[in-house]
């Protein structure tokens, strides 16, 4: 009977903080300023990309 | 499937976002223009190497049908539709919440949103498509009554799988692995329609030959790289690690990259040994080599990049393997049936309904808390865009350059328009103009210029750098080009030409080369390249018709006389 109620309590949390997590991420995400486009005209040329 | 359906369809848009809107996506290597014109780089008779062979044909046919944004945005939202249902399929016979894990693993994943963002669609074409291929492949090799559609749907689902000839290299791995049986009636079935769906790259890339060879030192620029601190190897695992640093969305530059893969890899873990119970040796054996070649070649490239790069300088189409990631696709069919059953084992313990309903929908969400800046078009770098309405007065002055070809100025492969919020993009003009244009194809990574193959840029690059106007233009005219287009905007130098202008506008312009113009090349192998795109257009059709005409053939035949 413990088990089961803390295995159901386990679950709650984990599957709701999961899910909380991906909409405070969404949200989050959407509302950060926006990163610095990678691209700069003002370079002699436009490189095809980075690596890291 | 329904349920799968609709979460296909709500990934996708939220995925997508401002990208489903009207205009343009313009992002790196991706480059959609209102009429795509076929010219002879289209059907791989150009003097470059055939790397939008054969997609920009069928861009270019289906665009006189369809309008090219609506075209693109129907492309892109159907790759990730079609890839989510086909990955649900994959595990029909599990509980929603496991389908529904798939579908979100399948869409939502780094290699996704990387290569959406590098512009890479055929590869991303290729990888919708192999959830799919994999049925078929199974299908024809059981035999019996559903051998028949299987074989059409490889008819069908191959063309379309090898867009690009690493989307088709990707798409014939999972139809060996899934369809071959050693059997002297079924194989050849299988190695036709693999030869045929691929041929007008390959016939084209045997053209091409002399000049198919690659820079070695590319090979240690676009191998496969680490993210978020994760050594490339354990990056991969989690289907992420493409060379390109600027593509990386921030979340994958963090902790949540390691979070990311300790739940993807526990969540497989758990469901290894239901997926191994339940599954045909065979069947297993196709899911691990497609997994084995996905990733092992994105290692191999970041273990031996110098003797990769060695054999690909020796070699013609070793190059294929330089872009470590691109085939990582491959591995992402595995992933989603052992995450799949690793969610089924879960949700199916003995817990009551509430809390087995929010751990499922934590279980099917999770892929987008550790990757949440992937959301409305990865954070807005995949908005859409309008093309400067003078590109339209230009196209209109340039014409078809009187059969010659146009030389595009500066004399460089990237763009960075401030019209496409100053995101790189392969120089659009390239495609918008009618004329096939000789486009310098030296690639800038980090710094390092990398050698183009293609001869005729290499020439024109020689003969801007003559000492005058007159001589440039002459030897460019000698060249086979026509018309030389200049874009202010773009960062570089433009040297002066003689000729006669023909456009000016805010920003471009446009100069009819004084003659006589030297006729351009027309390609090599015309004979093969016309077979092979016959091949490519009979295996596609008869795949796409062949169903309904047997379905007709069959209810003509039964019904009563």
């Amino acid at each position: 009977m413990t088990n089961s109620i803390l295995a159901a309590i386990a679950a709650l949390v984990v599957g709701g903080g999961i899910a909380g997590a991906t909409v405070f991420g969404l949200v989050s995400s959407q509302t950060s300023a926006p990163s610095e486009s990678p691209g700069d005209a003002a370079k002699p040329v436009i490189q095809y990309g980075s690596r890291g | 499937m329904r349920i799968a359906a609709i979460w296909s369809v709500v990934l996708t848009a939220l995925l997508l976002g401002p990208a489903l809107g009207p205009g343009f996506v313009l992002t790196y290597d991706m480059v959609w223009v209102p009429d795509l014109r076929v010219g002879l780089d289209a059907w791989g008779l150009g003097s470059a190497l055939p790397r939008a062979v054969p997609s920009d044909a069928v861009v270019g046919i289906l665009d006189e049908v369809v309008p090219g944004a609506w075209l693109q945005t129907g492309v892109l939202a159907g790759t990730l539709v079609g890839g989510g249902l086909g990955a649900a399929r994959l595990v029909a016979g599990l509980s929603t919440a496991a389908r529904l894990a798939a579908v979100t693993v399948w869409i939502w994943n780094p290699f996704v949103v990387e290569r959406l963002v590098m512009g890479h669609w055929p590869v991303l074409v290729g990888y919708a498509v192999l959830p799919w291929l994999a049925a078929a492949a199974m299908r024809w090799a059981r035999g019996g009554p559903g051998a028949r559609s299987g074989a059409l749907g490889l008819a069908a689902l191959l063309p379309i799988g090898s867009l690009s000839a690493s989307a088709g290299l990707a798409s014939a791995v999972v139809v060996l692995a899934f369809g071959l049986r050693r059997s002297w009636r079924r194989d050849p079935v299988l190695l036709v329609l693999l030869v045929a769906a691929n041929l007008p790259w390959v016939v084209s890339g045997l053209a091409h030959r002399a000049t198919a060879t690659s820079a070695a030192e590319g090979f240690e620029l676009f191998a496969l790289a680490g993210e978020g601190g994760l050594p490339p190897p354990l990056t991969a695992l989690g289907l992420g690690g493409v060379w390109n640093s600027e593509v990386l969305p921030d979340s994958r530059e963090g902790l949540l990259v390691w979070v990311a893969l300790v739940a993807l890899v526990a969540l497989a873990a758990l469901g290894s040994r239901s997926w191994w119970r339940a599954t045909d040796a065979r069947i297993r054996t196709a899911y691990l080599v497609g997994w084995g070649f996905g990733w092992g070649i994105a290692v191999l490239t970041w273990l031996a990049p110098g003797a990769l790069g060695s054999l690909a300088a020796a070699v013609p189409g070793v190059g294929l393997l330089r872009d470590g990631s691109r085939l990582l696709g491959l591995c992402a069919l595995l992933v989603v049936v052992l995450v799949a059953h690793g969610v089924e084992r879960i949700v199916r313990s003995d817990l009551d309904r509430v809390p087995r309903l929010v751990l499922a929908a934590g279980l099917v969400v999770h892929p987008i808390a550790v990757l949440p800046d992937a959301a409305w078009g990865v954070a807005g770098r995949l908005a859409p865009v309008s093309y400067p309405a003078e590109y339209a007065h230009l196209r209109a002055a340039v014409g078809d350059a009187e059969g010659a070809h146009v030389v595009l100025l500066p004399f460089s492969a990237f763009r960075a328009p401030a019209w496409n919020g100053g995101r790189t993009v392969l120089d659009p003009l390239a495609r918008y103009l009618r004329p096939d244009a000789v486009t310098n194809d030296e690639l800038v990574v980090s710094g390092r210029t990398l050698a183009g193959e293609d001869p005729r840029a290499a020439a024109v690059a020689r003969a801007l750098q003559a000492p005058t106007a007159e001589a440039r233009s002459r030897e460019l005219a000698a060249l086979g080009i026509g018309f030389v287009v200049v874009d202010r905007t773009a960062p570089g130098p433009a040297p002066d030409l003689a000729g006669r202008p023909i456009f000016a506008g805010p920003t471009t312009s446009a100069l009819a080369l004084p003659g006589p113009v030297a006729d351009p090349p027309r390609g090599a192998w015309r004979p093969g390249v016309v077979t092979a795109w016959a091949a490519f257009g009979a295996t596609l059709l008869g795949g796409l018709l062949g169903g309904p005409v047997v379905a007709l053939t069959r209810r003509l035949r039964e019904r009563p006389r």
